[in-house]
């Protein structure tokens, strides 16, 4: 096994590969830029190394320093999270030049299947159904226009180097093709410094249901299952669970094995996701993108299978044969995850900041992974994801259930959460009978009930205005002694 | 004391008054007036939360903020609740803070950089429309019309980066 692990990560995952370090025995460093110094991952790794300054591209992007940590921490592995360097082939290269183990698969792998466009095409040809759309990158309007028209509207165009909504836009109108075109490359050249886009059909009630894979270097590679992810706000996930209710048993197994097919033919090792998208209606399901790295929601798949899959990275990373067969898996219970983000529940915009209270929920069957502790401050620069909250039910409306009566129990004061949107999304009807889309949110959540109806109104008005009377009661003194003009002004019955 | 506040949207008078055991507290909202007697027993300031038992309801409140604006947290969810008198409104103003002013321009929640601008001035504009876009914490977001108004002013370009509370864009009437 490993001498070290470098965790070229923060936040929550960082935390996670820490914690299977821990479980496993091996030592394990952090790094971390300046708005994280004081950042739980920091708090509890073994060791901590300093990579730069706040932004991103500086400092977990920062390749140079990276390595400049890693050769002083001694480490002879890398483990990079998702996000940051995780889909990065260039660095995976070299740390291998270098004789450091990248935890995920080979820099050939990811660079296969970074490049969505390429990826679309290997998949074809392992016989692994895609969505009608462009064959590869379209170069100018003209072409996309040539595309759109013989596909048909609505289409969505894609960053080639995207993922994680950037880059992304839908178009259902001719007219708005232009300035979506123009849209998606600007952001994809900002994100990605890659500005090639693609574009495919956009299907009308599609579910987002992924298969998580396991490859080793031995030429095994098993599947773990589905994930369902359907419920996204501005293409980013907000709950995810296994199973899904929409997959009957059949097409289950079918997408199971076109993914286990597939690994199999690029020789894949380590954890990978093979996303599709899936409609609802005929239950087809086409490739939309596979992940090089471990999925934020990995933890629904672990908690219905039982296998730690950060470990399974590490096992596999080390050389070893993958420690379970496809015969060995199976879905037992049920799993949710809802993702807590510091973010206003409405407008879906970030809400960074001090944290000043936090209280973790806790109790039977649940699991929290999460960097948020008192008085700490959320920074600017970074994911607003501060912690995932994951429930396991015997069923899965045991697993509603429970994740409601936890998140009741999550107290994260001081800056907004989107605590009170997901108590609201698990007491809809389309979530509750599993008829919902990735529309969810836009199209179905419109007559939202009141995401504030939890709790009595009175109790809210009381609490305020006993506070507020307190302070200005307190505000009154203060300038009391100080004799200024305050003084005539203070309302002196209420002082005593 | 006397506050005028807003819960909901919904406009809410505000009257309290401090015994040594407790406080009387009236709210109205103009269809309802009702009093409640909250024993000091029952909301206690303790380390970490404020327990509060509203009608043997056990709520762990916490509450933040101060001068004329007081968000409060509990059982996950929270609200924020304006709440001033006129003494409160004056030590605002001295404090320079901004008060209950807004709702006539666009201001920024958060440091950012401003991606593009979807307006141009003198555009009439309908409530929730995209006007600009400004990036923060790794995401585009789509800043929208409050309603219906006239683009006066744009205070920002194209590429800009803003400070959190900036005023990036004055609206007008029609």
């Amino acid at each position: 096994m490993f001498k070290k692990v470098l965790i070229a990560n923060r936040g929550e995952i960082a935390l996670r590969v820490i914690r299977a370090c821990r479980e496993m025995g091996i030592p394990n460093a952090a790094v971390y830029s300046n708005a994280d110094r004081q950042s739980l991952h920091v708090l509890l790794a073994d060791e901590a190394y300093f990579v730069g300054p706040p932004p991103s591209r500086e400092s977990y992007l920062n390749v140079e320093n990276l390595m400049k940590a890693i050769k002083k921490s001694g480490a002879d592995a890398v483990h990079p999270g998702y996000g940051f360097l995780s889909e990065n082939a260039d660095f995976a290269r070299l740390l291998k030049e270098n004789g450091i183990t990248f935890v995920g698969p080979s820099p050939e792998s990811i660079e296969l299947m970074g490049d969505k466009v390429q990826a679309r095409k290997t998949m074809m040809d392992a016989g692994v159904p895609t969505v009608p759309g462009s064959k590869g990158a379209v170069t100018d309007l003209e072409e996309l226009t040539r595309v759109v028209n013989e596909i048909g509207y609505p289409v969505i165009i894609k960053a080639a180097a995207g993922g994680g909504g950037k880059g992304m836009r839908i178009v259902k109108r001719p007219e708005d093709l232009e300035l979506s075109y123009n849209a998606a490359k600007s952001e994809a050249m900002n994100y990605f410094s890659n500005d090639v886009v693609y574009v495919e059909r956009f299907i009308q009630n599609p579910k987002h249901i992924e298969i998580q894979v396991f490859g080793d270097n031995h030429g095994n590679a098993v599947h773990l299952f589905e994930r369902e992810c359907s419920i996204q706000r501005r293409h980013q996930k907000l709950i995810e669970e296994s199973p899904s209710i929409a997959v009957p048993e059949e097409v289950r197994r079918r997408m199971g094995e076109v993914a286990v097919t597939a690994t199999k033919a690029i020789g894949y090792s380590g954890a990978g996701t093979f996303e599709f998208i899936f409609d609802n209606e005929t239950k087809e399901f086409f490739f939309m993108e596979m992940n090089t790295r471990l999925q934020v929601e990995h933890p629904v798949t672990e908690m219905v299978t039982g296998y730690d899959l950060v470990k399974e990275q590490l096992n596999v990373a080390a050389g070893k044969k993958l420690s379970f067969k496809q015969e060995d898996i199976t879905q037992n219970g049920h799993a949710i995850e809802v993702r807590v983000c510091a973010e206003d529940p409405e407008t879906y915009l970030p809400s960074p900041g001090k944290i000043e209270r936090c209280r973790h929920p806790q109790g039977p069957f649940i699991r929290v992974d999460s960097y948020a502790y008192p008085q700490y401050e959320v920074p600017i620069y970074y994911d607003p994801m501060v912690a995932k909250l994951i429930a396991w039910g015997k069923t899965r409306q045991d697993a509603i259930d429970r994740l409601q009566r936890a998140l009741a129990e999550f107290t994260l004061s001081g800056i907004k959460t989107n605590i009170v949107l997901l108590r609201s999304i698990l007491e809809q009807e389309k979530f509750i009978d599993g008829t919902y889309t990735t529309q969810f949110l836009e199209k179905d959540f419109k007559n939202r009930r009141d995401l504030f109806h939890f709790v009595d109104d009175r109790a809210f008005l009381i609490a305020a205005a006993i506070e507020a009377h307190n302070d200005l009661k307190n505000r009154s003194v203060e300038k009391m002694t100080d004799k200024s003009r305050w003084k005539d002004f203070g309302r002196i019955g209420a002082l005593r | 004391m006397y506050f005028e506040g807003t819960s909901k949207g919904k406009k809410i008078e505000v009257e309290i008054f401090e015994h040594p055991t407790e406080w009387l507290i009236t709210l109205n909202d103009g269809e309802l007036k009702e009093t409640h007697a909250v024993k000091k027993w029952d909301y206690q300031r303790m380390d970490d939360a404020i327990s509060f038992l509203f009608e043997n309801t056990s709520y762990m409140i916490n509450v933040h903020g101060e001068g004329v604006k007081y968000n409060v947290y509990t059982r996950g969810s929270y609200r924020e609740i304006p709440l001033h008198n006129d003494e409160s409104l004056l030590h605002e103003s001295l404090k320079g803070g901004g008060g209950l002013t807004g709702g006539d321009s666009l201001s920024s929640g958060m440091p950012g950089k401003i991606v593009d601008i979807l307006v141009a001035e003198g555009d009439e504009v309908k409530a929730d429309q995209p006007v600009l876009i400004m990036e923060a914490m790794k995401m585009e977001n789509e800043m929208r019309a409050s309603r219906d108004c006239v683009i006066k002013e744009i205070k920002v370009e194209k590429g800009q980066s803003v400070e959190s509370g900036s005023v990036l864009i004055v609206y007008g009437d029609k």
